[in-house]
């Protein structure tokens, strides 16, 4: 029993993880209908941020603000000059321009941190542990799944029931209108990457306890944040919680009962998944500019 | 005595003849051979999963050049570093250019041992002179042994071995999980751990494999939280070793359960520094060890050089170094016959930073000193891997196994 409560701890807490990759990456996708594989890089540098800040002494606390705002500016500086020119043209542009990127942000963040793997210092409030059925689970994985709902949740809630989700959508589907009603569709765009990029950041730093900070940790996240937004659906924000919680139980249960085969299960899952639902988990009429 | 007096007769007469014939036509080949610069080719992982491991190793290499000043038996060297990023097709490529296009009279280097295997039939075409200096895949000590390819580092069995005696003896008889990447080096260490403990008599309980990259190993530590082993076995290294330690922690079993690994898994620049007090207690068996007699001044040079403890690869570029100058400088300088080169270096043991090195002249492999490192608090607070045992002169069974 106990053993069971504990594992679908684990699931759920990898899930939360899961989707935290995965949400920035989601909410310029499915906004903006712009892929963007710098996201990595966002989270990789979130999670020097993190390290560094978590080891400075500074309120600990206050290290995950820091990763959203570092994230937040490398973003906003992004958007203003190479990003902005790309949102008309085909995804594979966007795909080159942005790979392209991400290859000089992992030599820049070498250059500028180092080669070694940094593991980030948890605070001492979250160090602790709670015993399910005397099977230990660590209070910072309780943290990141509570952290994680409330960002899932926030998301949610100011896209899908607030005016000025409501109006990033209309920017979506028809730009021409909504400038039309005086408001600049620019700035709205600017803001939903800003702020795609500061999740981005706030993840790296959350993850950082976890999966420690090192060259290379920005492709793995990337592939993961596919992973997870694709078999969701791309355009929908829903798919991509649903995703990372069925992949989540999917590789923890597989690596609980056949260890050997774990990657090959969370694989195998998403691609039935895409030959029976080719649009993701679900689905929704994406523009293709 | 007897058999050197005609070596260095027939050198005293070619530099007599050489010096005499350079004024009047050019410095004949043997000569221009000795003053060329002696080009070594190191290839290493500078990109991918191994980065941090590469560029120790580079700093190893440059640091052991730096203080012979440039130079081998009076040859001045030129180093040419070449990236891999840890992909078997990309170190047969670096490997080909180095030989064909850089015409080096020495390669060196690999970290990955599936890039090891890989190179191996291009230097063996080549008849080049190669030291692998980490790749520890055990059939290079066997099947896939090559003339001139020497490996002045260990074998993966030579770690799992000596784990699985240690075990047996000071660990337990029974009680034992293994917990491994799953990947060919990962499936050797585990797999040579566990013959050896069982062969003494050991039962092995649950076996546990996680896949290279595994980002969660939550999973895996309740399935051990649950099943109550006296001790584990493991070997991961690099990211996974980090994060795997840390989960340990977080998870409460550090210091609860026992754990012994292959030396990545505590290696000291790699992951103790990383990990910092998670390492406390983990024991290990490695062919290096910074507080290893023989390592004393080398760890106290590195430590001043690069502000850390050295761990195995700073360590094997090095002791790479070290072999390569124990091979010129036996053979003066003249790499030309390179049959004279191994015998040379088969004639007797190189003193080097992982302790004496005599290489086994079936296979051209390193027989090495095992040391069983476990991880104490050192001065300043620092874990530090410290020698608790040592096995001496340990020997890879080799082509006959």
């Amino acid at each position: 029993m106990g053993f069971y409560a504990v594992q679908s701890l684990n699931a759920l807490s990898f899930s939360m993880l899961l989707l935290l990759t995965g949400l920035g990456l989601s909410v310029v996708l499915n906004l903006m209908n712009f892929v963007n594989l710098t996201h990595g890089s966002f989270f990789l540098l979130g999670a020097y941020v993190g390290v560094y800040w978590l080891a400075s002494g500074a309120p600990w606390w206050l290290a995950f603000p820091v990763a959203f705002v570092a994230a937040g500016l490398a973003g906003f500086l992004l958007e203003r000059f190479p990003f902005r020119q790309f949102y008309a043209r085909t995804h594979l542009m966007q795909v080159l321009l942005t790979y392209g990127l991400s290859v000089i942000f992992a030599d820049l963040m070498r250059w500028g941190f180092g080669a070694q793997i940094l593991s980030a210092e948890i605070p001492e409030a979250l160090r602790g542990v709670v015993f399910i059925m005397d099977m230990p689970f660590p209070i910072y994985r309780l943290f990141i799944i509570g952290f994680g709902a409330a960002l899932a949740f926030a998301l949610w809630f100011v896209i899908d029931r607030t005016i000025w989700g409501a109006v990033v959508r209309a920017c979506v589907t028809d730009r021409g209108f909504v400038e039309t009603l005086g408001l600049d569709t620019r700035r709205i765009f600017t803001a939903v990457l800003v702020i795609s990029a500061g999740l981005g950041g706030i993840s790296g730093a959350l993850g950082a306890g976890i999966l420690s900070a090192y060259p290379g940790l920005d492709e793995e996240v990337l592939i993961l944040a596919l992973i997870v937004v694709v078999a969701g659906g791309l355009g929908t924000f829903r798919g991509t919680v649903l995703s990372a919680l069925l992949l989540g139980f999917a590789m923890t249960f597989s690596k609980v009962w056949v260890p050997e085969f774990s990657n090959v299960v969370a694989l195998a899952i998403m691609a039935a998944l895409l030959v029976a639902l080719p649009e993701g988990l679900v689905a929704r009429k994406v523009r293709q500019v | 005595m007897t058999e050197r007096f005609p070596l260095s007769r027939r050198n005293f007469l070619a530099t007599a003849g050489a010096t005499a014939l350079s004024g009047a036509i050019g410095a004949p080949a043997l000569a221009q051979s000795a003053n060329r610069p002696l080009k070594i080719g190191l290839v290493t992982s500078l990109s991918g999963p191994f980065t941090a491991l590469g560029e120790s190793m580079r700093a190893g290499m440059q640091m052991f050049l730096a203080e012979n000043g440039g130079k081998l038996a009076g040859r001045a060297v030129e180093l040419i570093v070449e990236d891999d990023q840890a992909k078997p097709d990309e170190g047969v490529r670096k490997f080909r250019k180095l030989l064909g296009q850089d015409n080096v009279d020495i390669v060196s280097g690999v970290i990955s041992s599936a890039v090891a295997l890989a190179v191996r039939d291009v230097v063996t075409e080549a008849k080049a002179l190669t030291f692998i200096s980490a790749g520890s895949a055990n059939d290079l000590a066997r099947k896939a042994a090559s003339p001139f390819v020497f490996r002045p580092t260990k074998t993966n069995w030579m770690l799992g071995h000596t784990a699985g005696l240690w075990a047996y003896e000071k660990l337990g008889k029974t009680g034992c999980m293994t917990i491994g990447a799953d990947y060919a080096a990962g499936r050797e260490y585990i797999g040579d751990f566990v013959a050896t403990y069982q062969q003494q008599g050991g039962k092995v309980g649950k076996q546990l494999w996680a896949p290279l990259g595994t980002t969660d190993f939550g999973p895996l530590l309740t399935t051990i939280a649950a099943e109550k082993p006296e001790f584990i076995y493991s070997f991961f290294a690099g990211s996974d070793a980090v994060r795997f330690l840390r989960q340990m922690r977080e998870y409460r079993l550090s210091g609860k359960v026992k754990l012994i690994g292959g030396g990545a898994l505590f290696d000291q620049e790699d992951v103790v520094s990383a990990v910092k007090e998670a390492a406390l207690g983990g024991l290990n068996t490695c062919n290096q060890s910074p507080t290893a007699p023989s390592s004393a001044t080398f760890t106290k040079a590195y430590q001043a050089a690069r502000n850390v403890m050295p761990g195995e690869m700073g360590t094997a570029g090095y002791v790479t170094g070290q072999v390569i100058k124990a091979a010129v400088e036996r053979v003066e300088g003249d790499l030309s016959n390179k049959e004279k080169v191994k015998e040379a270096l088969l004639a007797k043991e190189v003193e080097t930073v992982f302790g004496p090195m005599p290489f086994d002249p079936r296979n051209n492999q390193a027989i090495l000193d095992i040391y069983v490192n476990e991880i104490k608090e050192g001065t300043g607070g620092i874990p530090v891997n410290q020698v608790i045992h040592t096995y001496k002169a340990v020997r890879d069974p080799g082509p006959v196994a």
